[in-house]
Formats: structure tokens, sequence, C-alpha cells
């Protein structure tokens, strides 16, 4: 009988009743074969529901927060561009509203296709240039998507559905396996780290500071560093370059801020290829965390789950060992009250026997010593038929009888 | 020693392939989208032109004004027709935002302008995506078994082997899921946007189910929409169920990879559970793997593939 799951209230109940004879051996412990059906018996439907309702919780917690963040600015800026507005049009009052309208409309289009109308257009850099779709096609394919460039022909955006088809899987592999290095580097390293620690420290506490200083190491060069660096090159604030950092590397993408885009500035040629990088590494980065982190999840409650199994074990083994005794008492006691039945029984065929007929008309006549004497003149030899008139034939009344007694005695029989 | 120098070779191909694979994209993409982009430079300039032959206006203001107005629109606030009647962050639209960080779609209109709402971004994504994408999983496989293991279990009984009743059954999964998500959506959202086209529903939806997110279309940014909360509503559900059948589609096509032994030949992480649960399909070569790692750890890259950062089979 192996250790009943946890989540499972059903099982619980099911399983902890000891359907053990105390003569076989007591309950198995989680055998690996448990750990799939405990992972995919874990997510009961109960439990889906739960998570699910939490995290619109979650959604709506984050809804009203970023309300009451952001509306306020929101309205600012639109009180902000009207005025502007209007202050241009009483500036200049041979434009009409209008016209206005019109070629702001036509501006707006222009920059969402990724031309900027502002400054000379001639000597811009083009937005479809290779270093820039290179980093474009990277976007698409990580799932990042920053949207700063995105295609506007239909032939473009056809393409561009069917490249992440195949670039997205094809990305996913590469991340697996960078991850997988990664994770074996740094596996490596612990065991390299505990076989060379010469005191006496659990397997488990070197386990979780060597995790903690790997999360700590990673995110200074992957996090903490790019944000310093953007900084200083893109000249964002810090707030704005760690915002930048954690968007990208958690493929989330918005796109407001884009290291490398800013039309202003002179970067090196060697820029955009580095940054293109560090997405890579830093996403390979997240990805062995997170699965470390769920590996140590899924140990932990597989640990836990034994240390629970094994004791539900032990208890279960405790009670079976308890009611095994029990029973055996039980029977012994049943044995020993027929024995005495019979001893008494016996004695009294001997006494009835000598007191003879005498004895039965003086006395009185209660139904047990009726029944006696019939069956006495009757049949002396079957004796003590254990039935359910049996108690009555050595006169004992059926109010001395105790009644759990006559039902061993029954059940004995 | 052998599968580790196979395993670095293999992860070497696979960069180089990669490399190539940008390369490739770069080169068409650029071809194609170039000769578009210079012809609306082209009428740009034209444009300015004309507007400042017929006006007062000096070249030097217009530029002023014109970057103001893209810097408001860049966060979404619009100048045209005083459209003040609808926010970007009533409680509908904030919702729809939070379910575009949380599932890391990201489409990046709006976005958050204050400094507060910027970090408040950050706690809120760190938090929020790896446990959306512990719900996915957890719906997911309880799809697994009405939705794939119990349909191939019966191809295998109406007589089909093991390796053919996958595949079939993942063509039929795949079929269903283009209809349900991509082009029946496609066309509510060409009925209901009054500027997408039918190409640019499928455009949308597959960016979106992708969680690439690139933005340029985003759904009730429209300013006369009606019942603009309900719609958004109803974006997210779709979002969100979209990105389950991803990830389920995902499994299965993990799932047959494994039967047919793929796996294992490129030695990629395997499916844990095809292990021990699969007993419905005899594993065809039970070949040594170099690490079971856990799939179900979450993994905000791409919810439509596997919610583990490390093994991330397809996007």
């Amino acid at each position: 009988v192996a250790a009943p799951d946890l989540l499972d209230p059903k099982a619980a109940v099911h399983n902890s009743k000891p359907r053990l004879s105390f003569s076989t051996k007591p309950v198995v412990l989680n055998t690996p074969d448990d750990d799939c059906d405990t992972r995919t018996t874990v997510m009961r439907w109960k439990t889906v529901t739960a998570i699910f309702f939490l995290v619109v919780l979650y959604l709506i917690i984050g809804a009203t927060v970023f309300r009451a963040l952001e509306q306020p600015h929101e309205s600012s800026q639109k009180l902000n561009i009207l005025a502007k507005k209007l202050e241009f049009l009483v500036e200049h009052s041979c434009v009409n509203s209008t016209e206005l309208e019109d070629l702001v409309k036509q501006v707006v289009s222009a920059v969402r296709a990724g031309v900027n109308p502002s400054g000379n257009l001639s000597n811009q850099t083009s937005l479809w240039d290779l270093s820039s779709s290179f980093f474009f096609a990277g976007t698409v394919i990580t799932t990042i998507g920053f949207g700063n460039i995105s295609p506007h022909t239909e032939g473009g955006r056809i393409f561009c559905i069917l490249y992440a088809l195949l670039g997205i899987p094809l990305f996913g592999f590469l991340l697996a396996g960078v991850g997988d290095q990664l994770g074996t580097i740094f596996g490596k390293g612990i065991a390299k780290v505990e076989k060379m620690i010469k005191w006496k420290v659990s397997q488990t506490k070197i386990r979780v500071i060597s995790t903690l200083l790997f999360i700590l190491f990673g995110c200074l060069i992957f996090v903490a560093l790019p944000a310093v660096i953007f900084k200083h090159i893109e000249g964002w604030s810090t707030l704005e370059s760690i915002y930048f950092v954690v968007i990208t590397l958690t493929t989330i993408g918005f796109g407001d801020f884009v290291a490398g885009e800013k039309g202003s500035l002179e970067y090196l040629d060697y820029y955009k290829p580095v940054v293109w990088f560090w997405i890579l590494v830093g996403l390979a980065y997240f990805a062995a965390v997170l699965s470390m982190i769920g590996d140590w999840f899924r140990v932990i409650s597989k640990k836990t789950k034994e240390e629970v199994g094994e004791f539900r074990a032990h208890a279960a083994e405790w009670t079976a060992n308890v009611s095994a005794e029990f029973k055996e008492t039980r029977r012994r006691l049943s044995v020993d009250i027929y024995d005495r039945f019979q001893r008494a029984a016996s004695i009294k065929r001997k006494l009835s026997s000598e007191l003879g007929v005498n004895a039965s008309m003086n006395q009185e006549m209660t139904p047990g010593k009726r029944t006696l004497s019939a069956n006495l003149c009757e049949d002396r030899e079957t004796y003590p038929s254990l039935k359910n008139g049996s108690l009555y034939l050595n006169g004992l009344s059926p109010e001395c009888a105790d009644r759990q007694e006559i039902a061993i005695i029954e059940n004995f029989k | 020693m052998h599968s580790v120098g196979r395993s670095w070779l293999l992860l070497t191909g696979f960069i180089l392939f990669y490399i190539i694979y940008l390369l490739f994209g770069a080169l068409v993409f650029s071809s194609i989208e170039r000769p578009m982009e210079d012809k609306l430079r082209h009428d740009m300039e034209r444009l300015k032109e004309e507007f400042l032959n017929q006006s007062c206006v000096s070249a030097a203001s217009l530029e002023l004004f014109l970057n103001k107005v893209l810097t408001a629109n860049k966060y979404g606030v619009s100048v045209l027709h005083n459209s003040s009647a609808r926010s970007n962050w009533d409680l509908a639209s904030s919702m729809f935002f939070a379910n575009t960080l949380v599932t890391t779609v990201g489409y990046g209109h709006p976005t958050p302008l204050s400094d507060a709402g910027k970090a408040f971004s950050i706690v809120y994504a760190l938090i929020g995506v790896p446990f959306t994408m512990l719900v996915l999983t957890a719906c997911v496989q309880r799809c697994m078994q009405p939705l794939v293991l119990a349909p191939v279990n019966l191809l295998q009984r109406s007589g089909l082997k093991p390796r053919p009743a996958t595949v079939l059954h993942f063509i039929l999964l795949l079929i269903v899921v283009v209809l349900c998500f991509f082009l029946a959506p496609a066309a509510v959202f060409n009925v209901v946007e009054a500027s997408w086209s039918f190409l640019d529903g499928v455009y949308f939806c597959f960016i979106s189910l992708c969680t690439i997110g690139l933005g340029d279309f985003v759904p009730a940014a429209q300013p006369g929409q009606q019942y603009r909360a309900l719609y958004q509503l109803a974006v997210m559900v779709y979002l969100f169920v979209g990105l389950m059948m991803m990830y389920l589609l995902l499994r299965t096509f993990h799932k047959m990879a494994d039967v047919h032994g793929l796996t294992t030949l490129l030695q990629l992480p395997r499916c844990e559970e095809s292990v021990l649960e699969e007993d419905t399909e005899p594993i065809v070569n039970n070949g040594p793997s170099p690490r079971l790692k856990d799939k179900p750890a979450s993994k905000p890259l791409d919810p439509g593939s596997q919610p583990s950062y490390n093994s991330i089979n397809k996007g």
C-alpha cells in the first residue's frame, strides 16, 4: 500500500484503515513509480480552479494599482498636448485645425511605420538595414517582440508568421541547450565545492547556499551590469535601465525603451550584436534559475511526501499491530469464555443428573431451566450447540451474559 | 565522455544554425520592407514641404510641435479630435495591460508613464509571470487526459499502430486549433475592428498567441469603440485560452517526437511524464537522456512552449 496522496482527501480516507492482517508485512514507501503519478495527480481540478481564481484576483489587483498610478499622468499629458496644439494654432493663424489634424495623422502613422519625420530625413539610417533587421528577427524569435519596428507590407507580415513558426522552436532548442550547459557547469561546481568542504555541513545547506550565490552572481552579471551600461550609453535613468532589463529578459518586450534604437546617438558597430548576445545568455540564465528552483521544489515536495509517507506508514503499521493484538486478545478471551461455559455446563449436567426429576419440580421453571430440562431429557449428547439458545443450557439467564461475549462466541463459531 | 562531446557538438550546431537563420531572416525582411519605408519617407518629406509652403509656420516650430505630439502618441495620448473621452487606464484597460504583462505578450501600447508605474511593473511581472505559467501548466496537465491521451487510445484501439496514431492525432489537433483560434477570431476581428483586414487579424492572432506581441495591432484601440470593456475582457479570455491550446499543441508534439525517438536522437530534454505515465503508447526508444529537466517549472519565455525555461522545445 503506497503512501496516500497528500492533496487528495479521498485517498487519505480510503487508505487510513489498516487493511493489513498482522501476518503480512506493512506498507511500502513512495516507489519511484509514484513520481509522475504524484505530479499528475497533484493538480486536482479544485487546486487548479483555486489557482485560477488567484490569478484573476492578481490581475484585478494589478489593474487597480496601475489605474491609480497611471491615470493622473495620462490626464496631465492629455491636457498638456491639447494646450500645445491650441497654442500652435493661435500662434500660426494661417493653419487651420483640419489641416493640422491631417498632418498629425499622417505623421503618426509614419512613425508607426518607423519613419521619423522630424529632422532631416535624408541622412537618417534606415530601420531596415541589415543590422536592424537582424535585431528585429532576433526579437521575433525570442518572442520578446519590442514592436518599435514591425513589418508593414502584407508580404512582410506573412513572412513574419512563417518565420516565427520555424524560428521560435529553433530558439527553444538553443535555449534548452544553453540552459542545460549552464546547469551542468553549475552542478559540477557545486560538487567540487562539496568535496572541498571538510567540515560537516548538511548537503541541503550547501545546495541552498550555492543556489543563492548563483542567483546573486547571475543577477550581478546579467541584470545589474547591463543596467549600468545602458544607463551610461543610452542616457536612461537607473529605474528605466532596470525596467528595460527586466521587461526584456522576461520576454515581455514593450518597446518603449529599446537598446540601440535612439536615432540621435552614435553607436559602436559591435553594440547591437553584444546586446543581442546578452539577451540570449540572460534568457538562458533566467531559464536555468527557474528550472533549478523548480527542481528544488520538486525535491522538497518529494522529500516531504516521503517523510509524511513514512510517518503515515509507521502510523498505519502501529495501528495494524494494535488492532491485531486486540483481535488476538478477543479471540483468546472468547476461547476462554467458551471453555468456562463448557466447564460450567458439564458441572451443571452432572448436578442435574444427580438431582434428577425432583429438582426440576421444586424449582422455578425459568425459561432457561425449562429449556435445560427439556434438552437434558431429549438429548444428553448434543452438548453445547452454540447457537442462540445455547447460553440457556447452563442455566445462565440472558441478562448476565455479556452481549459482547455472546457475539464473540457466535463469531468464533 | 562521448555523449558529453556529442552534446557540445550539437549545441554549437544549434548556435550556428540559429545565427544563419537570423541572417536569413534579416535579409528577407530587409528586402521586403525597405522599399516601402523609402517610399513612406519621401511621402513624409513632401507632406512637410507642402505644409510649410502654404502656411506661415516655420520649420523649427513645426518640428517642435511634431516632437511633442509624437512623444504623447508614444504613450497612447492622441491629440486628434479632442479625444479625451476614453482613457487608456480605466479599469478594463488596466486589466488588459496587466494581462499582457503577465502573459509576457507585452504589446507596448500603452506603457506605464510614471516612475512608480514602471517600478510596480517590474515587481508585478517578476511575480506574475511564473505564477501564470504555473496556472497554464496545471490547466494543460488536466486537459491532456481528455484531449490527447483518450483520443490516441481510441485511435489505437481502432487498429492503428502507436506511431501513426500519434501523428494523425497531432494533425487533427493542429487543424482544430488553427480553425478555432486563428481563422475564426480573425474573422471576428475583421468585423469588429474597422481598419483590420482578414490577414491583419490572422497576423494579430499569431503574434499575440506566440507572445511576441509587437504592438502594431492592439484591439480596442479605436476611438469610437463600443462596449470597449466587454471587448477587452473577451480578448483577454481569448488570449488565455489560446495560450493554453498552444501549449497543449506543443506538449502533444513533444510526446509525438518522443514516440518517434526524436528527442533522444537530438539529446533534448525529454517529456518526463512520457517515461512513466505512457501506458497507452509504448515508448519506442528508451535510450538514455542526459538529464531529465523539470518541464513544469515556470518559464516566462513563451507560454506556447513548455513552461520551463530550461526545456524549451518550441516557442
